[in-house]
């Protein structure tokens, strides 16, 4: 896995939690921002859980996959905040 | 779906946790919430099979039921802790802005050892009478009292500060990472020794700044899964730079701690 410039983590970090929170709200924009997020985590950390993610919310509706991008999207969150956390330390 | 059960297992082995070390859930609740999210007592404890957690503290959803006073939400969680002695460890949930007293008391009778207060579902503030009565009272009887501190939370520092100024040797779980209002809420909070935060859908950064002594990991199922809950812990021990004794701490001891005897 690439070190991730810290430009790159932030902007994982951001469209992470913008899709994580259009999923709560059962936003259809979900599905667009998911995809935005994967392909800006490609090769970076973080970057295969929202890669499935992305899947998962191509499926039909249902709570209980809704539910796990959601915690994917955190994961996702959380490794790009770790890489810029790490890089400022 | 085999990606997503092999994800599952790499962000549950995330935490790194030393051999001897528990895990222990701070922030799990029982029954049906409003907004619609379940867990029934079965589940909870199949879930904590499947992360490798020895023991959660459960307090009801926000189920105030009939009477306001979530009277059957207590009385189903003392249940379930009956049923799944050494696995559930139950708090009692009221609203303090109504006739909490007996509530508490009823939930104390049947075997209740903690408290969750919810400002933001039961709308009051932390500093209004009946949640210093209850905090009070809870630290009468030697509980934590568990307080939502997450989404939603308006400014709650201040209110934070004049409740502890008036019970100041409560132990109080600010929930969250106490992420609401963070800035302000670490500043009351580190100047009360008695004040912990719990990591449920914590924020990364705000974990990193509090000292790990203060933590306790904790997953807001069924809101939230054990899973990315333990793999935000075992970031914070790696960017913080946590050592064992300190994951062991923020993985359960502090809690047990805080618990009692």
């Amino acid at each position: 896995m690439a070190r991730p410039l810290t430009a790159d983590a932030l902007r994982v970090a951001h469209l992470s939690a913008q899709a994580e929170m259009a999923l709560v709200r059962r936003d259809p924009v979900a599905g667009p921002l998911l995809a935005q997020a994967a392909r800006a985590a490609d090769g970076l950390p973080g970057g295969p859980s929202l890669a499935l993610a992305a899947r998962l919310v191509r499926l039909p509706a249902d709570d209980a996959v809704r539910k796990a991008a959601q915690a994917l999207c955190r994961i996702g969150a959380q490794e790009a905040q770790a890489a810029v956390l790490g890089a400022a330390r | 779906m085999d990606d997503l059960a092999a994800l599952e297992r790499e962000a549950i082995g995330a935490l790194g946790l030393p051999a001897d070390a528990e895990v222990w859930d701070a922030h799990t609740h029982l029954g049906r919430d409003r907004d619609g999210h379940h867990l029934d007592p079965a589940d909870l404890v199949g879930d904590l099979d499947a992360a490798g957690i020895a023991c959660a503290c459960a307090f009801p959803a926000d189920e105030p039921g009939a009477d306001g006073a979530f009277t059957a939400a207590n009385a189903a969680v003392l249940a379930a802790a009956r049923r799944f002695a050494g696995r559930i460890v139950p708090f009692c949930r009221v609203d303090p802005t109504g006739d909490w007293a007996p509530a508490l008391a009823r939930a104390a009778a049947g075997g209740a050892r903690g408290l969750k207060l919810h400002p933001v579902a039961q709308r009051f503030a932390l500093d209004h009478p009946g949640s210093v009565g209850a905090a009070d009272e809870a630290a009468r009887r030697g509980w934590p009292v568990l307080v939502h501190a997450g989404y939603g939370a308006r400014p709650i520092a201040a209110a934070l500060a004049a409740l502890l100024e008036q019970v100041p040797d409560v132990r109080l779980i600010l929930a969250h990472g106490g992420r609401g209002d963070f800035r302000a809420v670490r500043e009351v909070a580190l100047a009360h020794p008695a004040v912990g935060f719990d990591t449920a859908l914590a924020h990364l950064p705000d974990l990193v700044s509090i000292p790990p002594d203060r933590l306790a990991f904790g997953s807001d199922r069924p809101y939230g899964e054990h899973a990315s809950a333990l793999h935000l812990v075992g970031l914070a021990a790696r960017v913080a730079g946590w050592g064992p004794a300190e994951v062991r701490g923020v993985a359960g001891g502090n809690l047990r701690a805080w618990l009692g005897p």
